[in-house]
């Protein structure tokens, strides 16, 4: 296994190199084998594998202390719910957001932004008001959107991408009227690993009075994310891809956003008080969360932020940037390999189609030789058209890859050449 | 019912290792080739919906009996739906109705993942409606 150079101190670990193989020993799944080949995953950005720290903290809810969060009156409701509250303020630590009650537990970031847009947005826009997104949205960051037109007949606008898979500033900004009231943006390009300016965009939209949504599935996974130096309205991103469980998702969302937002869905654990004649909501973020939450999905979760803060998330971005230039490098020098996305700024996502190939035989045939890849349109089936390709192969990468993964990426293309040539 | 064809496949696979099915599912997307499926058939009107990649087959009859034929942009799936095909062509509407999911299986083995399984199932459950013998669909 080839060994990445020192990137940076990490004092929480002990350690003062980033060294892959050590990281790797912290993910019990990536010892097994496949088709009796090693495992080599690069579909993490799906969803991403899970450090033995977060499958302890499930194990340990569920096996000790476990009860519904917020309405026993006895020991284990307790500390349930002092182990889920606490992940708020993890929660708003990962993101620098000002407190916990800035951050609202949802599933996914599907429904984050479902949330806006039935709660926010249903309630803030009328006929003619104007959303901007990208070209490069995933279907979580275009549907919720065309509802709301055929609801209440905003208008939808696209912010073009160019063919390189770069994002220009300038192309965004010509879009912004005073019409603008919500621009929705990808952090970072789930297919192009376009990495979007987010405080630029989010200034630009400031200025023409626009609120600001930003979807940063795949965006908090690579690098730092600080709201407030943002300067966004919302921030969503989602548990399993953070390398923690499935079902539990984060909507940040500013103090007077939260404030000012009608809730979307009743139940127990979002009101004050209720009667037959009226009901008081509780304030955010408990407003959001009716019925009984994911809280062990959430206690997961807030051991996975413990695990990516111990190791930096500055030192994994170095880690994953240097994969990725690596990626980019070897992927080029495969002759018919032609990538999809190369923009300058660009994180650990490296899409590409193999000329005369089908995505779908590309994947199988890594799938045979260990290598796990996501083939198709990614659930972004506008930038596919905009790019005028059916699908692409997409290697995405994590904190626990290593340069012979993307060899034997590498190697198992020209493989699948051989194959199907 | 004659299921020759599919005895063939079948029984071949049975004699393959993993890998080599794998290979042998390509060996036949490639013998393919020299049956080009008809390019004006390549509409909409004969794609099957709902596949990773874009399916068409044809469908026609002879002498009361089905016969299909049908092509993939996927070499993989080029192979899985040639051997669908080749399967279960020339069989009668009540003979096509009697082909279970027992009989994808066995065509799978294990050598192919279990999306692609789901898709072999689709399959067959798109040559019985075109054929109008799967109970309450006709025939189009």
């Amino acid at each position: 296994m080839t060994a990445i150079p020192a990137i940076r101190e990490i004092p929480a670990r002990g350690r003062n190199t980033y060294d892959p193989a050590v990281v790797r020993a912290d993910f019990p799944i990536l010892s097994r084998t496949v088709y009796n080949k090693p495992l080599r995953f690069l579909d993490n950005g799906a969803s991403a594998q899970k450090p033995q720290s977060v499958l302890d903290a499930l194990q340990n809810s569920y096996a000790s202390e476990y009860a519904n969060v917020h309405r026993g009156a006895h020991f284990l409701s307790g500390a349930a719910t002092e182990a889920y509250e606490g992940v708020r303020e993890k929660a708003a630590g990962l993101l620098n957001a000002p407190g916990p009650d800035n951050i609202v537990f949802t599933k996914n970031v599907t429904e984050s932004i479902n949330l806006v847009a039935c709660s926010w947005a249903d309630a803030h826009l009328s006929a003619g008001d104007e959303i901007v997104i990208t070209e490069m949205e995933h279907h979580a960051n275009i549907v919720p959107w065309q509802l709301l037109r055929d609801r209440k007949g905003i208008v939808l606008k696209i912010a073009p991408v160019e063919d390189d898979g770069s994002f220009v500033l300038e192309r965004f900004a010509a879009l912004l009227t005073e019409g603008t009231k919500l621009v929705s943006v990808t952090h970072v390009s789930n297919v192009l690993g376009t990495a979007v300016p987010v405080a630029e965009v989010t200034r630009l939209a400031k200025d023409a009075g626009a609120c600001v949504l930003i979807d940063g599935a795949q965006g908090v996974v690579h690098q730092p994310v600080d709201v407030q130096a943002i300067g966004c309205d919302f921030y969503a991103f989602t548990g399993h891809k953070l390398y923690g469980p499935t079902g539990v998702g984060i909507l940040y969302g500013r103090t007077d956003r939260l404030a000012e937002m009608p809730p979307w869905q009743g139940g127990g654990d979002m009101i004050d008080t209720v009667s037959f004649e009226k009901t008081v909501y509780a304030d955010p973020p408990m407003r959001f969360e009716a019925g009984t939450p994911p809280f062990v999905q959430a206690i997961g979760l807030g051991a996975a932020i413990d695990y990516v803060q111990a190791l930096g998330m500055d030192a994994i971005g170095a880690h994953e940037h240097a994969l990725c230039a690596h990626a980019m490098e070897t992927l080029r020098d495969v002759p018919g390999v032609r990538p999809v996305g190369e923009a300058p700024d660009k994180a650990a996502i490296v899409s590409f189609v193999v000329d005369g190939l089908h995505s779908l035989d590309v994947g199988a045939i890594l799938d045979r030789q260990g290598v796990a890849v996501r083939v198709g349109h990614h659930c972004a089936q506008p930038l596919m058209a905009r790019m005028g390709i059916e699908s692409t192969v997409r290697a995405s990468m994590a904190l626990y890859n290593t340069t012979e993964e993307i060899d034997a990426l590498a190697a198992g293309i020209r493989h699948a050449q051989k194959l199907l040539g | 019912m004659d299921l020759s064809v599919y005895e063939d496949y079948a029984e071949t696979l049975e004699a393959l290792d993993d890998e080599m099915r794998f290979e042998y599912l390509l060996d036949i997307a490639k013998k393919k080739r020299s049956e080009p499926f008809p390019e004006e058939a390549m509409d909409d009107a004969h794609l099957m919906h709902g596949c990773m990649s874009r399916v068409w087959i044809l469908h026609d009859v002879a002498d009361d009996r089905h016969y299909f034929c049908g092509h993939s942009d996927a070499a993989i799936v080029k192979g899985l739906v040639a051997m669908m095909t080749d399967s279960f062509s020339g069989l009668t509407t009540a003979e096509l109705a009697q082909i279970t999911l027992d009989h994808v299986r066995r065509l799978n083995l294990g050598a192919l993942t279990t999306q692609r399984q789901v898709g072999m199932m689709a399959m067959l459950k798109h040559i019985q409606k075109l054929a109008g013998a799967r109970p309450g669909i006709q025939a189009a």
